[in-house]
């Protein structure tokens, strides 16, 4: 430990960082310099050079030119050990953890107590139990982490940076996939660490977060720092146009989605104003009657939950992570079986159907995950929008695969999706987030299907990329097909919905028509308030 | 695939097997009882007996050709397993079972033409192939046993099984050997009249399973599955592919090539199931489908190499006393060497 520092000394200072990968510079001379017990945000679109250069501040990643400076001295950060040794820690979108261990192993894992040569296992509970507890974080330390949820992984990971004493906590868009409250838990929780001298540094897309949390923000922009600001001498606007330079559209997009429905009465956003598509007589596209789903543990995770879905409609759920929303999806899409109650699409029963069969009716997914559960990474961009579609009639209709037939449709919708890439021919591996999205986006609407299931859809998506989601998903509902919206952002529900569906602790809590809707009428069925008491004050 | 990919994707076995040769040489040096420069000497004499009697000559050639082929058929079934992320250890057993279906099919099985015969026999011994491998695939589709564990309990139960059987009922009474009686005439492939290399039109067959195999996986939906499977068992499921059902499908393919294996050696070599007929092919064909990157091509390439590294060794060992082991040293590098890099790229991706 180094002696207590001026306060006006930086504690992280990077110098001109250089570093190139193949076939494109991620950061070009970026400067930044952190004050101590401050919390710091980075900002900027997909591709702008953050993830990089917080991957060199952890040493996963060697800067070709440039300089570190921690605590006022040089080092180098050759390794992730060496930066957990000089007090760094990180949280990334991507978990660290072993599915199989328990949270209290992973957290552990590396840094265990040890009496003779064993794990300590109980001064082990009793250290991270403490840590947990001074920070009023809630976790079940005995659980494994593979049954785990985004968020509650994420407050392991925190937990796990501190139990290695890292005084420099690095975030990597730590609220992409938070709830409100959650986001608001998160943030006392940043705060009270800051205030116990913990230096913050994280990584967003949203300018709100920026403003309400961070003390300076610096923005970059292809991988250029193009600003350096106190957030108490800037505007939402200004960071706007640092971020995103001169692409209008999409700035006035950025701004509609990043108004605050939660200061205020919502905004009319993007979608929303056009003309109801749908007669009312219209046969529902999706009936859930009375769904229950277990989840991975066996427990309950959907209660007799009963939902329509109209054609042309945009039907979003909100609900604090961990609400059922995932087994509720799942279930729909056949990857998890039904407890009890009945699905049908356009009138017709598919409760017991394979993913494949419902996928055949017309039911397609974008799942959470992309990396996971969305792309075969080593596949090329072709490949992937053929998965699922290999016995389709026209790829081929079975048994041989219509080569020709699938490469000209890889490259017709890399094309049409905008996808920046020389040829279908690429590997998923090799694109960014953004690009990545519009693949799967792509594949989920491909041969007009009739309902899709959109898990999070923008998730850590650059405007451009959001803005070309919703874009399809209007093209698609125009022609019919119904939209079951599961997302952690409300600005999102807010955004697109035509009705809004609230689940909390697997049951439904009530749909109420976008035009009654409220952030603050749903934020209280999210606790769990029914439509019918939740007010709209 | 560019030319360039094409390029790095040889690098890897090339360099397993610079690394493999080296070892072997070490081990030839240091135990040749000769000092050191003349110990030198031995492992260039070595290495050049067992290259001369690999493919110096016509029937050197033919004998590496006629071992290859089993190693062809079994490397191709591991190959494609492995193409849908399943280790199938068990091709040792698929093709003890196999050969033992092929050759009860061949003698017990009288009045058939050929043409309905031959087949007939060489598809028994695939359907028994596959169906050694349907068990450990449908307990890893349902009920997530893992495929290495089933496959090698398996080999066992096979080994004792053809053994016990070969033994007992369907024992040749007639022959002091332990092996079934011999194959009807209708029934036996074609292999070179009066010659000691074994070559057989069997070699044929398993180029054409090559073919068949790279067709598989490029043209055809099954073969996509496997691939998704393969690389993206996740996302190969929410898509709408039946992970279980490839699975089961993969399986029984794999074990239908190394029961064919089984059933070309009897048909062709042997005439006859011989008890413990098999030097390990089951098992060398891991090694011979890590060096092939898992592809049809290069497995071919690998199968020959071993065929000849097998047949150059008693050439090897005439000339020079050098162990007929040395062979299997190098197999084993290479599955090392390959392997480790196989489980640092999972880690790294």
């Amino acid at each position: 430990m180094t002696a207590p520092l001026p306060t006006d000394t930086p504690i992280i200072q990077m110098a001109n960082i250089t570093k190139s990968f193949p076939g494109v510079v991620a950061n070009d001379d970026v400067s930044l310099a952190v004050l101590p017990a401050t919390i710091h945000a980075i900002i900027g679109e997909n591709g702008a050079g953050k993830s990089t250069l917080m991957g060199i501040l952890y040493g996963r990643y060697q800067p070709d030119k440039g300089r570190i400076r921690v605590s006022g001295e040089d080092v180098r950060i050759d390794s992730p050990a060496r930066a957990i040794r000089l007090g760094i820690g990180m949280v990334t979108q991507h978990t660290t953890m072993v599915p199989a261990l328990t949270v209290l192993e992973n957290i552990i894992l590396g840094a265990e107590p040890s009496r003779a040569g064993f794990i300590d296992s109980r001064r082990a509970s009793e250290r991270v139990s403490e840590l947990a507890g001074s920070l009023g974080v809630e976790l079940d330390l005995r659980a494994s982490a593979g049954t785990l949820s985004v968020a509650a992984l994420q407050k392991a990971e925190i937990l796990k940076a501190l139990f290695r004493g890292a005084r420099i906590l690095v975030l990597d868009e730590p609220t992409a996939t938070l709830a409100p409250q959650e986001a608001d838990s998160l943030f006392r929780l940043l705060h009270s660490l800051r205030d116990s001298g913990t230096t913050i540094l994280f990584i967003t897309h949203k300018l709100r977060e920026v403003m309400a949390h961070a003390s300076r923000v610096t923005v970059l922009r292809g991988g250029k720092c193009v600003g350096d600001r106190l957030t108490a001498e800037t505007t939402p606007d200004d960071l706007l146009a640092l971020m995103i330079g001169q692409r209008s559209v999409a700035a006035s997009i950025l701004t509609e989605l990043g108004a605050s429905p939660l200061d205020s009465e919502p905004t009319p956003a993007y979608l929303v104003g056009r003309e109801p598509l749908v007669p009312a007589a219209a046969m529902p596209t999706l009936e859930l009657r009375d769904v229950s789903v277990v989840n991975r543990r066996g427990a309950v995770a959907v209660r007799s939950i009963s939902l329509d879905v109209m054609p042309g409609e945009v039907l979003g759920v909100a609900g604090v992570d961990g609400s059922g929303q995932r087994e509720l999806a799942e279930a729909i899409v056949g990857l998890r079986p039904l407890q009890s109650g009945s699905i049908r699409l356009d009138g017709k029963d598919i409760t017991g159907r394979s993913v494949g069969d419902r996928l055949r009716a017309g039911i397609t997914f974008i799942p959470e995950d992309r990396h996971r559960e969305g792309l075969v990474l080593d596949f090329s961009l072709a490949e992937n929008l053929l998965l699922g579609r290999e016995r389709d009639r026209r790829f081929g209709g079975g048994a041989l695969l219509d080569l020709r037939c699938i490469e000209e449709t890889g490259e017709e919708t890399v094309r049409a999706s905008r996808v920046k890439v020389p040829s279908a021919e690429v590997a998923a591996r090799n694109l960014s987030g953004g690009n990545q999205q519009k693949v799967v986006v792509a594949r989920a609407l491909m041969g007009d299907p009739r309902l899709l299931v959109a898990m999070q859809p923008t998730r850590g998506l650059d405007v451009e990329a959001a803005r070309f989601v919703y874009e399809q998903f209007q093209t698609a509902q125009q022609k019919g097909l119904g939209i079951i919206l599961f997302s952690l952002d409300l600005d999102e529900i807010f955004a697109i919905s035509d009705r809004i569906a609230v689940m909390f602790d697997g049951r439904l809590m009530g749909v109420v028509p976008r035009a009654e809707a409220t952030v603050d009428r749903v934020g209280q069925m999210m606790v769990g308030r029914p439509a019918s008491e939740a007010g709209s004050t | 695939m560019s030319a360039a990919v094409r390029i790095r994707s040889l690098a890897q076995p090339v360099a397993a097997l610079l690394v493999a040769f080296a070892i072997a040489a070490v081990l030839i040096a240091t135990t040749s009882g000769e000092p050191f420069p003349k110990s030198l000497s031995v492992v260039a004499e070595s290495f050049t007996a067992l290259f001369r009697g690999a493919f110096g000559d016509v029937n050197g050639l033919l004998r590496s050709l006629a071992k290859a082929t089993p190693l062809l058929f079994s490397g191709l079934a591991v190959a494609v397993a492995l193409r849908a992320g399943l280790f199938n250890i068990g091709a040792e057993g698929q093709l003890l079972v196999g050969g033992l279906a092929a050759a009860w099919a061949g003698y017990a099985i009288k009045g058939l033409p050929l043409i309905i015969h031959l087949p007939l026999a060489m598809l028994a011994g695939a359907a028994a192939g596959a169906l050694w491998a349907a068990v450990p695939g449908v307990l890893k589709a349902w009920r997530g046993a893992h495929e290495v564990i089933v496959t090698i309990m398996m080999n066992y139960v096979a080994i004792y099984l053809t053994h016990y059987l070969v033994n007992g009922p369907l024992r040749d009474p007639a022959t002091r050997q332990t092996a079934t009686p011999t194959v009807l005439p209708t029934a036996q492939l074609w292999s070179l009249p009066g010659s000691a290399t074994n070559f057989s039109a069997g070699f044929f067959l398993a180029l054409l399973a090559a073919a068949a195999v790279a067709f598989l996986l490029r043209r055809t939906a099954l073969g996509f599955e496997i691939r998704a499977v393969g690389l993206g068992p996740d996302a190969a499921r929410a898509a709408g592919i039946s992970v279980p059902r490839t699975i089961v499908t993969t399986m029984c393919l794999s074990g239908a090539l190394a029961g064919l294996a089984g059933a070309v050696e009897v048909l062709a070599v042997h005439h006859r199931y011989l008890d413990q007929f098999s030097p390990g092919y089951g098992f060398d064909s891991i090694a011979v489908a890590l060096l092939g990157g898992l592809n049809a091509p290069g497995v071919t390439l690998a199968a020959l190499l071993f065929g000849g590294l097998k047949s150059g060794a008693n050439e090897m060992y005439t000339q020079t006393q050098t162990p007929i082991m040395i062979v299997g040293v190098i197999q084993a590098v290479v599955i090392l060497a390959i392997g480790i890099r196989r489980l640092r790229g999972r880690r790294e991706g």
